[in-house]
């Protein structure tokens, strides 16, 4: 058969109609390669086909190219990635524009509000932070004052503690001379020789004078000590250790103290 | 940018899923399975839905096309025509239950398919330059995929006359939407 003949046999309508059986079918498929002549008269027909059946009807619908196109993803699996869908359909490429559009809304509202949210915020935490500023002022404040009541309450249980030690005699010293009128108290403990002076009582001292205790021993006086006045709240001023001591004086000397008490000066005096 | 593709490169890409290749093969022959199914089921709205289904199968069951078996239109043009045809089977079967309980449906139903209606006037128009027994033939190898030798035995003729005249039957096809096509 040539190629003539097969062409005008009918054979390749019938291979386009589908009614062609397997062998010819082969037989066809290796012609098509050696003779593509046969191919573009293959070609020929279809296309006849496909006009003719193409003018039959009214023009489809382009509403059902969506229909299927939006199917094909949804249908099946593994399909490829949206790119190429988003060519071809509209609908989607326009409700993905909607869905970015909300989406950009959304976050410039986020935004707008925590912009907000934010100048609030700091506004508070700019209050908070003076507060606690006052807050911590106060609280230095208290916790000078505290510092002084638990001086103050120290030095008192000190006092009270060497005061009420039964060893411990308290001798009145009475004013004499310029401080007449005045009175102050030593304290002292007969077994550990230890001398206190509570220079609470006493008026300051003259300019560039001080004030001096003495112990009398054995009728001749001993320096006890320089009384500090400037020290304000160990009141109970600890003096040198006296032994055996008869009676107690304060004179007025010269800054530093001196080696002899000048009688002329004495200004408080008591007997034990 | 309208790409084009050779039927080689469409099964290959489809093959690939390749939607854009498929939208190509949407445009260049729903029209055509459009005009098959309509001349088969007679209702547009309903052809439409089952130019849908054919593409979806199409699609969905891509691996099952062998080229070794013939052309990419003949496994569509076979798709179509047997979508069409269960369509209105079922539309036949549906109203000849409701009007005839007792007639034999299997019978009923073996005319139901043999009596098609291909009153789409476009494919009247051009069926009509062919004379009764390419027209028959036509009808009966494009739009009801007989095959020739049951169309010989329907027909009553040999079957090489069936094959001649089938080619005859398209090449005034081709002739006429040639002439249409230059138009």
């Amino acid at each position: 058969m040539t190629v003539n003949e097969l062409i005008a046999s009918g054979m390749l309508e019938s291979y386009i109609l589908g009614t062609t059986s397997r062998q010819e079918n082969e037989l066809l498929h290796g012609l098509f390669k050696t003779h593509p002549a046969l191919l573009t008269e293959v070609e020929a027909i279809e296309q006849s086909l496909i006009r003719a059946s193409a003018r039959s009807a009214k023009p489809v619908s382009p509403a059902v190219k969506q229909k299927i196109m939006a199917g094909l993803s949804f249908q099946s699996e593994g399909a490829p990635p949206d790119k190429t869908i988003s060519l071809h359909n509209d609908e989607a490429t326009a409700s993905k524009l909607k869905l970015y559009g909300f989406a950009i809304a959304a976050s410039l509202l986020l935004f707008i509000t925590s912009f907000v949210y934010n100048i609030l915020l700091q506004k508070q935490l700019d209050s908070l932070s003076s507060e606690m500023a006052q807050i911590n002022a106060s609280k230095s404040v208290m916790a000078d004052q505290l510092q002084i009541q638990q001086a103050s309450l120290s030095d008192l249980n000190n006092r009270f503690q060497i005061v009420s030690n039964p060893k411990v005699k308290t001798i009145a010293l009475n004013g004499m001379n310029s401080m007449a009128g005045h009175s102050a108290a030593v304290h002292w403990n007969a077994e550990t020789d230890e001398v206190y002076f509570d220079v609470s009582q006493l008026p300051q001292s003259p300019a560039g004078k001080q004030y001096q205790l003495w112990a009398i021993v054995a009728g001749k006086p001993v320096d006890a000590g320089m009384l500090d006045l400037a020290q304000t709240h160990a009141v109970f001023q600890k003096m040198k250790a006296v032994k055996g001591a008869q009676a107690f004086a304060v004179t007025i000397e010269k800054m530093g103290g001196s080696a002899v008490p000048s009688m002329e000066t004495m200004c408080l005096m008591g007997n034990v | 940018m309208k790409q084009t593709y050779t039927q080689d490169e469409l099964i290959v890409l489809i093959g690939e899923r390749d939607q854009k290749a498929f939208a190509y093969l949407y445009d260049h022959y729903s029209q055509a399975l459009f005009g098959v199914i309509n001349a088969i089921v007679n209702d547009t709205e309903e052809s439409e839905d089952v130019l849908q289904k054919v593409f979806l199968k199409v699609w969905n069951s891509f691996s099952m096309y062998d080229p070794a078996k013939g052309r990419l239109y003949t496994w569509m043009l076979n798709i179509a025509r047997n979508l069409a045809i269960d369509t209105t089977r079922s539309k036949h079967e549906k109203i000849k239950s409701k009007i005839q309980s007792t007639s034999n449906p299997v019978y009923e139903n073996t005319l139901s398919v043999s009596e098609p209606s291909h009153n789409a006037i476009g494919l009247k128009t051009i069926l009509e330059n062919l004379n009764e027994d390419h027209k028959t033939i036509i009808d009966l190898a494009y739009f009801e995929g007989y095959t020739q030798e049951e169309i010989a035995k329907k027909l009553n003729m040999p079957l090489g006359t069936v094959k001649t005249k089938v080619r005859q039957a398209i090449l005034v096809l081709r002739e006429l939407t040639k002439k249409e096509f230059l138009q």
